[in-house]
């Protein structure tokens, strides 16, 4: 029942925020970023790559909290967080 | 064989129906009836001193009481007859009142004539008792408390500082119940939490009391004397122990969820403190809510925490122990007021449910104001009480009381407030409350009789327009607040109804756990061993959950306290001979007392005495006849049927 409300505070709460970046050429298209992304925040673009692979694509920007695990996961090293300075507040 | 017949006047409660010479003298003509007496009050210390006498005096061997209901007082007889040297199973009583007398009240003529036929069953039955001794079993002093809000805390410490082992299961992370979230306590006004907190912080303390938070009851089997409990530890990924609680890991968590300790009305993080006056005073990671654990996606928590507290290898624990008997204190949860549509709760920023208050001004108290409360203010009492469309008949005995406290800690706040409270009745009942809801009304708030009948929300000012009309006047109210506050009713548990099916006890109409005798045996079931108290019993008060809480630890105490318990006598058992060791029996038994078992290369049933709750099921099921069960065997039962149908016997 009380799920259903948005805390009255929730605009005070300060959070991490990322910025994902992706080296697109170094991507091999095997989605383990966009598959393991506890916040849903990439997903698999149209645009070829030089290797002839679809690397992901930045979906919901503001979703990134800067848990790195997409930089922790990615066979190739093409995809990295970097911390954003101006936090901002997105509940779930 | 001596048979003495009494027969009890019960003041007139019999004698004013049933003609009282009438039956004695039929008693009188009975096979083996030696003595028949009457008295106006059996049950009084005179006639159970002259019962005595006789016994010794005539030499009696088996006795008849013709007066109420053997649930009533089957056990004081028992006792008097067990003062007089003779078994008490020998003892019939013949109930003459509830089954004859009142139902019966306007034909005094077959009133009589039933109470002969009465009298005659328990004569003839008499005939065949055997006399049947009482037995002990030894028990220990273990002691299982589910639930720790008020009821279970009380419980637990009173049971702990008598020296009693009490293993405490608590399903949340932190003990304190809904209590712990209360502003202040009517009628007296104490903050809730000042008068909790020391007694949580005795729990951890008491030496005698093993605290199990975060776990859930998975299984309970056995009987008094020896139930096997496993419990399950839910993974807390935080070293109670070692966590400082100093909140670092809250502050670098990046997922915001809202809290339910604040009724959503404010948020929290995944690892979180559950709240400010928690025991254990320890944070807890929300697995539900974490970024991820398998794989590990975040580990920010891990990363801050220097007391190295945190562990994400946490795995749940299976914990088994024994007890001897067991505490149920599960408490309650509020109405969900969104049943009520016409109420718009969750849909209109300005109606909130009386807990959702309490919260604002507990957090107000400590210096957090998450929204402003306003000027005008009505309150709609009986929200999911009292109210059959939503299938709750009761009333939840708490909601004026704490309408007459919040109105008034919202007036004294700021007396230039509108306080307004719409009820149907209001109900004082309790020591002090009627003096309180006084002083409610000299303070200014303002009690209108009458059911709202219509709620709206403007969508530009959000202001709330109730429309009521006042039943004492007539009159038709038409009003804007700024805010409403839903006065919503109790209902058990989810816990309650999860442990009531676990124990298999009983629920009483509402769901709430029925006691063995709402006078009598008021925290007692039928389960033996098992007691309950608090909200899980019904709707109250905290006085009265303390009060229940204290009862229900003094009669386990008085159970364990000797060491050994009486078991009763009155259990099946198997004729061998006549056992086809089918297993009808075993699956009817809802004790689960019966197992078949092999003997000589037969299969026989085996009824184990001390689970055995003489429910007689097993014994109508059988279709060899080979289950019997003392103190009702088939043959008296036969007896007293041929007694009824008026054949000789
Ligand atoms: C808005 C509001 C205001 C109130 N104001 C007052 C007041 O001013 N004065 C007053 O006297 N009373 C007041 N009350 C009533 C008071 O809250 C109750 O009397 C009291 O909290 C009952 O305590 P309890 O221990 O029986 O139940 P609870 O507080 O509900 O505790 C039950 C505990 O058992 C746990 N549990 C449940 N199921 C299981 C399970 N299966 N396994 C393990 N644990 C389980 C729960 O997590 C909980 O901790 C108010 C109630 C409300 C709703
Ligand atoms: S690991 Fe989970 S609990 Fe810890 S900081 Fe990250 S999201 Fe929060
Ligand atoms: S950072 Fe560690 S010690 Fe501090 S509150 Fe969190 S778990 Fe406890």
């Amino acid at each position: 029942m009380i799920f259903e409300r948005k805390p009255l505070d929730i605009d005070k709460i300060k959070v991490t925020s990322g910025e994902v970046h992706i080296i697109k050429d170094r991507c091999k298209g095997c989605g383990f970023c966009i598959e393991y992304c506890p916040r849903d925040v990439l997903e698999l673009s149209e645009e070829f790559n030089i290797k002839g692979y679809h690397p992901p694509r930045v979906k919901n920007p503001d979703n990134c909290v800067e848990c790195h695990l997409c930089e922790m996961l990615c066979p190739e090293f093409a995809i990295y967080v970097t911390k954003k300075e101006d936090a901002k507040v997105s509940a779930r | 064989m001596k048979i003495g017949v009494y027969v009890c006047h019960c003041g007139g409660n019999i004698s004013e129906v049933v003609d009282i010479k009438k039956v004695m003298e039929f008693a009188e003509q009975q096979g083996d009836v030696a003595l028949v007496k009457d008295h106006a009050h059996m049950c009084s210390d005179v006639a159970r001193k002259m019962l005595v006498d006789d016994i010794k005096e005539y030499g009696l061997d088996k006795v008849v009481i013709a007066a109420c209901s053997p649930q009533f007082h089957g056990r004081t007889f028992m006792g008097t007859v067990e003062k007089a040297g003779l078994s008490p199973y020998v003892m019939e009583m013949a109930n003459i009142r509830e089954q004859c007398s009142w139902p019966h009240y306007y034909q005094p003529e077959l009133a009589t004539k039933k109470a002969k036929d009465i009298v005659k069953m328990a004569i003839v039955k008499a005939r065949l008792d055997e006399p049947l001794e009482k037995k002990t079993s030894p028990i220990g002093k273990r002691v299982l408390v589910i639930g720790a809000g008020i009821a279970g805390i009380q419980a637990a410490l009173d049971l702990g500082d008598a020296g009693f082992k009490v293993y405490l299961v608590e399903k949340e992370p932190s003990i304190g119940g809904k209590m712990a979230k209360l502003s202040r306590t009517f009628p007296t006004e104490d903050c809730a939490a000042c008068i909790l907190s020391p007694k949580m912080a005795d729990v951890p303390a008491n030496p005698n009391i093993e605290l199990l938070t975060n776990t859930e009851i998975e299984s309970i089997s056995g009987f008094l004397g020896n139930y096997d409990v496993v419990a399950v530890r839910k993974p807390r990924y935080v070293d109670i122990t070692k966590c400082t609680a100093c909140d670092k890991c809250a502050e670098a968590c990046p997922v915001v969820v809202p809290n339910e300790f604040d009724e959503g009305l404010s948020s929290r993080k995944a690892i979180y403190l559950p709240n400010p006056i928690a025991v254990p005073h320890a944070y807890v990671l929300d697995d539900k809510s974490c970024l991820g654990l398998f794989p590990l996606a975040c580990s920010k928590c891990y990363d801050v925490c220097d007391a190295g507290a945190i562990n994400y290898d946490e795995k749940p624990e299976r914990i088994n122990f024994t007890v001897d008997t067991i505490i149920v204190a599960t408490g309650y949860e509020i109405f969900d007021p969104r049943k009520k549509k016409v109420y718009e709760f969750a849909k209109s920023k300005n109606v909130l449910t009386a807990l959702d208050l309490e919260r604002l001004i507990s957090l107000e108290a400590e210096g957090t104001v998450l929204r402003p409360i306003g000027r005008r203010i009505a309150f709609i009492q009986c929200v999911g009480s009292r109210d059959e469309l939503v299938g709750n008949e009761y009333c939840s005995r708490i909601c004026c009381m704490y309408a007459t406290k919040l109105s008034q800690l919202l007036k004294r706040a700021d007396p230039k407030r509108d306080v307004y409270v719409f009820y149907v009745d209001l109900r004082a009942f309790g020591k002090g409350f009627e003096e309180y809801y006084k002083r409610a009304q000299r303070t200014g708030v303002k009690f209108i009789r009458g059911r709202v009948a219509e709620l709206h929300e403007d969508s530009h000012t959000h202001k709330v327009r109730l429309k009521v009309e006042d039943t004492l006047t007539r009159e038709i109210i038409e009003s804007e607040f700024d805010l409403v506050i839903l006065s919503v009713g109790l209902r058990p548990s989810e816990g309650t109804t999860k442990i009531a099916d676990t124990l298999r006890l009983i629920k009483s109409p509402g769901g709430w756990l029925q006691e063995a005798h709402p006078k009598f045996r008021p925290v007692d079931t039928l389960a033996d061993g098992v007691f309950i108290c608090g909200c899980a019993q019904g709707p109250k008060d905290i006085p009265d959950t303390v009060a229940q809480a204290s009862a229900a630890a003094a009669r386990a105490i008085r159970l364990m306290n000797k060491g050994e318990y009486e078991v009763d006598p009155i259990t099946a058992f198997v004729d061998e001979k006549l056992c086809s060791g089918c297993g009808i029996c075993a699956g009817v038994c809802p004790y689960e007392a019966i197992t078949i078992e092999l003997k000589d290369g037969k299969r026989i049933s085996r009824v184990n005495e001390v689970v055995c709750q003489g429910c007689g099921a097993c014994v109508a099921s059988c279709p060899s006849g080979a289950q019997q069960q003392r103190w009702f065997m088939t043959s008296q039962l036969h007896a007293m049927l041929s007694a009824a149908l008026g054949e000789e016997v």
